[in-house]
């Protein structure tokens, strides 16, 4: 693939008014989202104290402020970019916000300031990826030097003083009094690296060259360097003592080598794999087989490890189908850690089945932006990036929405922009800056083509 | 590249099926099961009313607060509090946003909670404004004190002292036991690890108030109810003389009944109850026949549950009188109080003080009165009696006999002897004869015109680390002695 040179200059003048509309529907859609959060804001107030919050135009500052600088930022440095993705993120990470803050009264240690801080950083990082990567095949070129630093990064909560536990899973480090999951970027990294790879060896990967029998194997050389990155950050997993994200892992890691290869065998092969991690986790974890049991059974362990389960399936109840009303529920008395892995049923309890529905259709949206952006791209990294970074969200927020909702045993990970959590949401800003550099030099490939004819 | 976007494709069909899967598992569980998963008891929107609202105290007889509510700045606006812990909680019970609310704070609820004033002045009318109760037990701080005290040796026993003229609760206290604190604080997570930390499910859980949930063979002080039974149901027994024996070939069988550490004894009613002779009552059980003791049983409250003001009150167990016919054995055992008899503390002590009361059974209760917030009595608590156990002769038959246990049988030299106090020793085998369950019940004074003026029972089962031939004279004695006499001497 000859290489082109893309988002010149040039271009810019030459087709401002297509440029326009979509960064124009962004902002228009920027401000909706905005609008929305601040309205919920002002009810979850009023619902409270019957009082109009004293820092309500701060609030208001705030929020649009982030906004726009997001907005502004792409329309600088991606300007062809997918227009609902950040439209979309802006609302999920509004309404969280509210709902953490919301949430906050029930405790001492006040969540809600640290997840604006957060969030700033989050559009500062979204910004500053977009500026540093400039051209998705940027990412092609350090391939191993990314998959070392996923190692390390699986590796850093193992390390004594540094790591440190929180629910059972080893997962989080620690820098002074703020703590970070490290496997929130690691998951980026290791969608860049399996993109790359997959790329480079699909051929080998995908056609068979190893004869035994009369049957074509693919060459089992090709597969040392996947697998290696497979069995470690499986590995860390099963150290760490956390089943959500060895899942994920493993789901990108197939999806991705079934995209890149098309080998049906490699699905099943992953799937074995998989169930028979699973089997042996269940004997040798206590934290996996104490979710697998309390998901058949939770009524059995009610006061014990049952209990989180029936009260988010509860609040849920709660809600019905208009929901409580914000700053009604009572989410945040009776389901234990409400802000990160349960926040998805406390909208459920104060906006009903209407509330909770409509945050599933947001992650359809970005899901469905992902998955077209990963069609439109140009190259073959760029698709498997795309995708892979869509699977990650899309599979993500179906773990621990599947789990809330008893079709799957909870795996403790994030609803992404949603939940509380540093690492995370800095992680998927990170996330959305990289698809929408993938978009926009898609787009802006295609004007380029269509000015060459 | 199509291909790629082909597979890209199928992923994205894949998701949307998951995502379509979340959907309708959120009608199911929002919709159409919402009223069923609301209204299981595991939904604590159930009693959350309670909590946002200033809520009425709870004290003893003599005004020390057991419970009462402190308005707080956060988000429950009021914190329940109980100053005395651990002293009174199998009484007091907890108010909790997890675990629901127990005890008096159950059953007095609707005083203790908002609730319109019923205030019969012109401006209370018109004004109608809502208030709380306070409930006024009829507990006294210092005799619960001293009965934790005179338990303070074992750890798991149980003394329960009561006004048999009223059935007013004057003391009872069980252990194990809990603090009720933590269950009502407002750091979610510090209330379920307390909880969780009480085993809630296992049968000895700490929730469970060994004084009136637990219950235990009653060893020889249900011989109180086989004699009230020979003396109101078959007088003729009372003089009929018992041979002495070691043991006693029961009918319907090869096995025998022992005496305690296989001595001998024998002879008419009061000897048999004064030494406690288990052949002799054995007998009198199988001469009785099983509808006179089970009847009998009956009138003195067994498989009934009392109706004391408390809440999960377990009933005391006799074997229903068909149940005997092809087991005669057992009707031998079940007079001396084993075999499938079992009883609470407190049903032991309603029968010392049926007994105390010319043969009537009062309600037992811990209600004194409750008064609205400026002191004035809503509701007195007004004695009345449950159960006609006997008849006031048999009563005072049976109270003779159990004063010569007391001052010459099995329970003498506990008490001052010029209170007439009547006892009643009771040592139960439990199964595989590892220990004994240790009783002794008792009230006092007796004689010259004097009424009784409280009965007391007390029980330390056997726990690993108690000697296997220890007696309920020994180990329970003790306790009810100090109990008795601290509550006689405090003029309850």
């Amino acid at each position: 693939m000859s290489s082109i040179s893309v988002g010149s200059p040039s271009i810019n003048i030459s087709q401002p008014k297509r440029r326009h509309w979509r960064r124009r529907s962004e902002f228009g859609m920027i401000l909706l989202a905005s609008g929305l959060t601040i309205c919920a804001y002002l009810i979850v107030s009023l619902s409270l104290t019957s009082k109009i919050p004293s820092n309500l135009q701060f609030f208001l500052g705030f929020v649009l402020i982030l906004g726009l600088l997001a907005h502004l930022a792409t329309r600088v440095l991606a300007p062809e970019a997918d227009s609902v993705l950040l439209p979309t993120v802006v609302l999920l990470n509004g309404l969280g916000y509210v709902m953490i803050s919301r949430l906050d009264v029930y405790s001492v240690h006040k969540s809600a300031p640290w997840q604006a801080a957060w969030t700033a950083l989050g559009v500062g990082v979204y910004i500053l990826t977009l500026k540093v990567v400039k051209r998705t095949r940027d990412l092609d070129r350090y391939r191993y030097i990314i998959a070392i630093i996923a190692a390390i990064l699986l590796a850093l909560p193992l390390i004594p003083h540094v790591g440190e536990n929180i629910g059972g899973a080893r997962l989080w480090i620690h820098i002074g009094n703020v703590t970070f999951q490290p496997i929130e970027i690691a998951k980026l990294l290791l969608v860049i690296f399996f993109a790359s790879y997959f790329v480079e060896k699909k051929e080998l990967l995908s056609i068979g060259t190893l004869r035994i029998g009369n049957r074509l194997f693919a060459d089992p050389r090709s597969f040392g360097p996947i697998l290696l990155a497979a069995i470690v950050s499986l590995m860390a997993m099963a150290i760490e003592h956390d089943v959500g994200f060895a899942l994920l892992l493993f789901v990108l890691f197939i999806s991705m080598l079934w995209i890149a290869t098309g080998r049906f065998a490699y699905v099943l092969l992953g799937i074995a794999v998989f169930a028979l991690g699973t089997w042996m986790g269940s004997h040798l974890l206590v934290q996996v087989n104490d979710r697998i049991v309390v998901w058949l059974d939770p009524w059995k362990y009610s006061s014990g490890g049952g209990f989180q389960p029936i009260q988010g399936i509860i609040s849920l109840a709660a809600g019905g189908l208009g929901g409580v009303g914000l700053g009604q529920g009572l989410t945040g008395l009776y389901v234990p850690v409400p802000q990160s892995d349960y926040i998805f049923v406390a909208f459920g309890e104060e906006l009903g089945l209407f509330g909770s529905a409509a945050i599933i259709v947001a992650f359809l949206i970005i899901i469905g932006s992902g998955f077209r952006i990963a069609v439109a791209a140009k190259s073959d990294f760029a698709k498997l990036v795309a995708a892979g970074l869509t699977i990650l969200i899309g599979f993500q927020s179906f773990f621990i929405l599947a789990g809330i909702e008893r079709i799957l045993p909870l795996t403790g990970v994030t609803l992404p922009w949603v939940s509380y959590g540093g690492s995370s949401l800095v992680a998927n800003y990170v996330l959305l800056a990289l698809l929408m550099r993938i978009s926009s030099e898609s787009e802006e490939r295609k004007l380029e083509d269509l000015l060459k004819e | 590249m199509k291909v790629l976007d082909k597979r890209i494709q199928w992923i994205a069909l894949i998701l949307i099926g998951c995502f379509l899967l979340l959907f309708i598992q959120l009608n199911n569980l929002q919709i159409r099961q919402a009223s069923h998963l609301t209204s299981l008891p595991y939904n604590f929107r159930n009693h959350q009313a309670l909590l946002y609202l200033p809520r009425g105290s709870i004290l003893t007889s003599d005004g020390t607060i057991l419970a009462t509510s402190k308005p707080t700045k956060d988000a429950f606006k009021e914190l329940r509090e109980y100053p005395t812990g651990s002293l009174f909680s199998d009484i007091v019970g907890y108010d909790s946003i997890y675990y629901g609310v127990t005890g008096v704070e159950a059953v007095y609820n609707s005083y203790l909670s908002m609730h319109p004033s019923s205030s019969s002045s012109l401006g209370g009318i018109l004004t109608s404004q809502d208030t709380t109760d306070d409930v006024i037990l009829t507990l006294s701080t210092k005799l619960q004190q001293v009965a934790v005290q005179a338990l303070a040796k074992y750890p798991i026993g149980a003394v329960v002292a009561i006004d048999p003229q009223t059935g007013a609760v004057l003391a009872m206290y069980g252990k194990p036991t809990y603090d009720p604190n933590p269950l009502t604080s407002h750091n979610i997570s510090q209330e379920r690890a307390y909880f969780a930390s009480l085993n809630p499910s296992s049968p000895t859980s700490p929730l469970l108030s060994v004084a009136y949930q637990q219950r235990y063979a009653p060893g020889s002080t249900f011989k109180v109810v086989t004699s009230s039974a020979v003396y109101q149901r078959d007088p003729s027994l009372a003089t009929k003389n018992y041979p002495y024996l070691h043991y006693l070939t029961l009918p319907q069988s090869n096995s025998l009944l022992h005496n305690f550490a296989n001595e001998g004894c024998g002879g008419q009613l009061p000897i048999l109850l004064e030494q406690s002779c288990d052949t002799g009552f054995g007998q009198i059980g199988l001469d009785l026949g099983a509808n006179n003791l089970a009847g009998e049983a009956q009138q003195f409250g067994f498989n009934q549950v009392p109706p004391i003001d408390l809440t999960n009150v377990a009933k005391s167990n006799f074997p229903s009188a068909a149940s005997f016919a092809t087991q005669l054995p057992f009707l031998a055992y079940s007079a001396i109080g084993q075999g499938n008899v079992q009883a609470t503390a407190l049903q032991m002590a309603m029968v010392a003080g049926a007994v105390a009361n010319d043969g009537v059974m009062m309600v037992p209760h811990v209600l004194s009165q409750i008064q609205d917030s400026l002191g004035q009595t809503v509701k007195q608590y007004v004695p009345q009696p449950w159960l006609y156990s006997t008849t006031p002769s048999s009563a005072s038959s049976v109270t003779s006999d159990m004063e010569l246990v007391a001052s010459a049988g099995t329970a003498s030299n506990l008490f001052p002897p010029s209170q007439n106090i009547a006892a009643k020793t009771g040592t139960a085998q439990t199964s595989q004869a590892a220990g004994n369950n240790n009783w002794l019940v008792a009230f006092g004074p007796n004689g010259n015109g004097v009424k009784p003026q409280v009965a007391v029972a007390a029980v330390v089962p056997y726990f690993p680390g108690l000697p296997k031939d220890t007696t309920g004279d020994q180990i329970a004695g003790p306790v009810v002695e100090t109990v008795l006499e601290t509550a006689l001497s405090l003029g309850l």
